[in-house]
């Protein structure tokens, strides 16, 4: 259950020397249930695929500590239960001080793809709009043959919302290690890009725009500006 | 008060193991009424019920239901156009995890299959009840030690009782008995207690333990069925309780990880495979003892609110106190059949015993540690 190869390396020590501080980068991802929200942050905490999941009751948290430009970075994942239910009353307090959004659907079925808006809208009422990095993914690409989501229509509707769309799979089909270098590299690259993206733009971050209508038409301009520049991966 | 019922548990346990197997060696279920209060201690206290066998005697009567007396086994028909359907099928898919290892693929299909019945069965006949993720291990463990008409009827009884506010439409109610928590930490250690809130760790770590009874995060059947033991016996709150030992249990941990809320959620809600349950229970029921719920919500000036577990639970404990005895209760076909299932989840559940032998070993030993005496009252 627990992610034993990513639990905090180093967090001890952090906390006894105190300056120069890790910098945390908390992503939260959310989805329909069965999505694959679990397996995916797993793949990239634990650095390989979990043999089975269960259902994710409340949160879970998974942690990595990666560097990058040669500055040691802790992402932290919060990985939500997907039901209705659990999120209405019990995932707002996890919503607080998140600095990017991962959206995931099932590219296998329509309903999790449709749910989006739902979920984007969640995120709204939690001050988590455009001007935070959102990115969608659609999962389960290994299984070409029942495909539900066309990558045209979620290109489409991710470039709508201004984020860039990953397509990947979470799932190894060679059990560990070798086996499928592209799809495992894949989820790799996707949050990396997150972090990437969130190192660039922490200053706008943390100093939020006084003006509102600058903020919007900036949030704009990064999101376009991203969902150029991170490119749209599909497997 | 907590230290002296502390002790009060640890001191008294061998008489009162003595004293509970000479319960479970059969009168206090052929009593007529049933000591239905001997029952209880004798789940409550160390040890619990030893084996399924004892499970499948003492479970229904824990719930005053009457054995003769089951819903009949559910039809699948029309069953996927209930609107939880979706959810219950992908979340009985996934909790492969639940069953023994080595059960052939065949046999846990066919369970996972009576599993999806029994939970639809249950919310179609009770249009109150809404289904929540969690609610299939509280399912999966009934339905692996009583079979499936008895684990439905067990499940709709718990239902409308015990897990009654995590089955609203929102979780609100389940928020609220979350809240008794911190306040019991409070009473026992102020410092722990501030840790944690200066953390700002919420309760959510403690949400799975809370509506599965611990079935969700013990690896160890035996574990979840120890306690499941308990809670049958127990008050609608106790899982708080005891989820408030364990935090108490970690203290230490606690107080030297880092004072932030994703650190104290992560250490909090991995539960070590190792805890000492039988003395964690002893210790939540002298913790409930003393600051019983009442004067919890008084003291932590918790927002009353009418919490239809708790509300119902006078009531529901009164309704076992005039069970009749088995044998009283003129087993007629249907009584016929209840055996036959019995022998049928026997079968299976020597079958799994055969793969768990070190479970078996495990139940026989803790009986040998009392005396053979006792060892051979019980088989």
């Amino acid at each position: 259950m627990a992610v034993s190869g990513s639990d905090f390396p180093g967090s001890l020590t952090n906390a006894a020397l105190p300056p120069p501080r890790t910098r945390i980068f908390k992503i939260i991802v959310i989805g329909d249930s069965g999505v694959g929200k679990t397996c995916l942050t797993y793949r990239f905490c634990a650095g390989r695929f979990p043999d089975k999941t269960e259902a994710t009751i409340g949160v879970d948290f998974r942690e990595r500590l990666v560097e990058i430009d040669g500055e040691k970075i802790k992402i932290q994942l919060w990985d939500t239960a997907g039901q209705e239910r659990f999120r209405k009353s019990m995932v707002q307090h996890y919503y607080r001080n998140v600095h990017a959004v991962v959206f995931v659907y099932d590219l296998t079925n329509a309903a999790s793809f449709r749910s989006l808006p739902a979920w984007i809208e969640e995120c709204k009422q939690h001050s988590l709009g455009t001007e935070v990095p959102r990115i969608l993914v659609g999962n389960k690409c290994d299984l070409q043959d029942s495909v539900q989501v066309g990558t045209d229509v979620a290109q489409q509707f991710a470039d709508s919302h201004s984020m860039p769309l990953f397509e990947t799979s979470a799932k190894d089909p060679n059990s560990q290690g070798g086996g499928n270098h592209r799809d495992s590299d894949h989820v790799e690259a996707i949050f990396m890009t997150v972090a990437h993206k969130l190192k660039s733009q922490k200053p706008l971050v943390l100093s939020q725009p006084p003006e509102s209508s600058v903020s919007l038409s900036m949030g704009k301009d990064v999101g376009g500006d991203a969902s150029r520049s991170w490119g749209c991966g599909s497997c | 008060c907590t230290v002296w019922l502390y002790r009060l548990a640890v001191s008294s346990r061998c008489s009162v193991s003595l004293y509970r197997l000479s319960l479970l060696s059969g009168c206090s279920v052929s009593l007529d009424p049933v000591d239905i209060q001997a029952l209880r201690r004798a789940a409550a206290t160390r040890g619990g019920l030893l084996n399924n066998e004892m499970r499948r005697k003492v479970w229904p009567k824990l719930l005053n239901i009457n054995v003769f007396d089951l819903p009949h086994r559910p039809g699948r028909n029309g069953r996927e156009k209930h609107t939880d359907f979706q959810q219950v099928v992908l979340d009985v898919k996934r909790s492969m995890k639940r069953f023994p290892k080595g059960m052939p693929a065949a046999e846990r299909d066919a369970l996972q299959e009576q599993l999806i019945d029994i939970i639809l069965e249950v919310l179609k006949r009770n249009s109150q009840l809404h289904y929540y993720q969690g609610y299939h291990d509280v399912a999966v463990t009934l339905l692996l030690v009583v079979g499936e008409r008895m684990a439905m009827a067990m499940l709709e009884k718990l239902s409308n009782h015990h897990l009654r506010d995590f089955m609203d439409t929102t979780m609100d109610s389940t928020k609220h008995i979350l809240n008794y928590l911190m306040p019991i930490l409070e009473q026992v250690d102020a410092e722990l207690h501030d840790f944690m809130t200066r953390a700002e760790v919420g309760t959510i770590f403690a949400l799975s333990w809370l509506i599965t009874w611990f079935g969700h995060v013990l690896s160890e059947f035996k574990h979840t069925l120890r306690l499941y033991d308990f809670f049958l016996a127990s008050h609608p709150l106790m899982p708080i309780y005891l989820a408030a030992t364990i935090v108490l249990h970690r203290e230490q941990e606690v107080k030297q990880t880092e004072c932030d809320m994703a650190m104290v959620h992560h250490l909090l809600a991995h539960i070590p495979e190792d805890l000492p349950f039988e003395l964690l229970i002893g210790r939540a029921q002298g913790l409930f003892d003393c600051f019983p719920p009442p004067l919890l919500a008084k003291q932590a000036a918790l927002q009353s609110r009418n919490s239809l577990s708790i509300s119902s639970f006078q009531a529901f404990q009164l309704s076992t106190l005039h069970q009749r005895p088995d044998s009283v209760l003129q087993p007629g076909d249907d009584g016929e059949l209840w055996r036959q299932g019995n022998r049928i989840v026997k079968v299976a559940v020597w079958g799994l015993s055969a793969t768990l032998g070190a479970a078996v070993f495990a139940v026989a030993q803790t009986a040998m540690d009392w005396g053979p005496e006792a060892f051979l009252q019980l088989f």
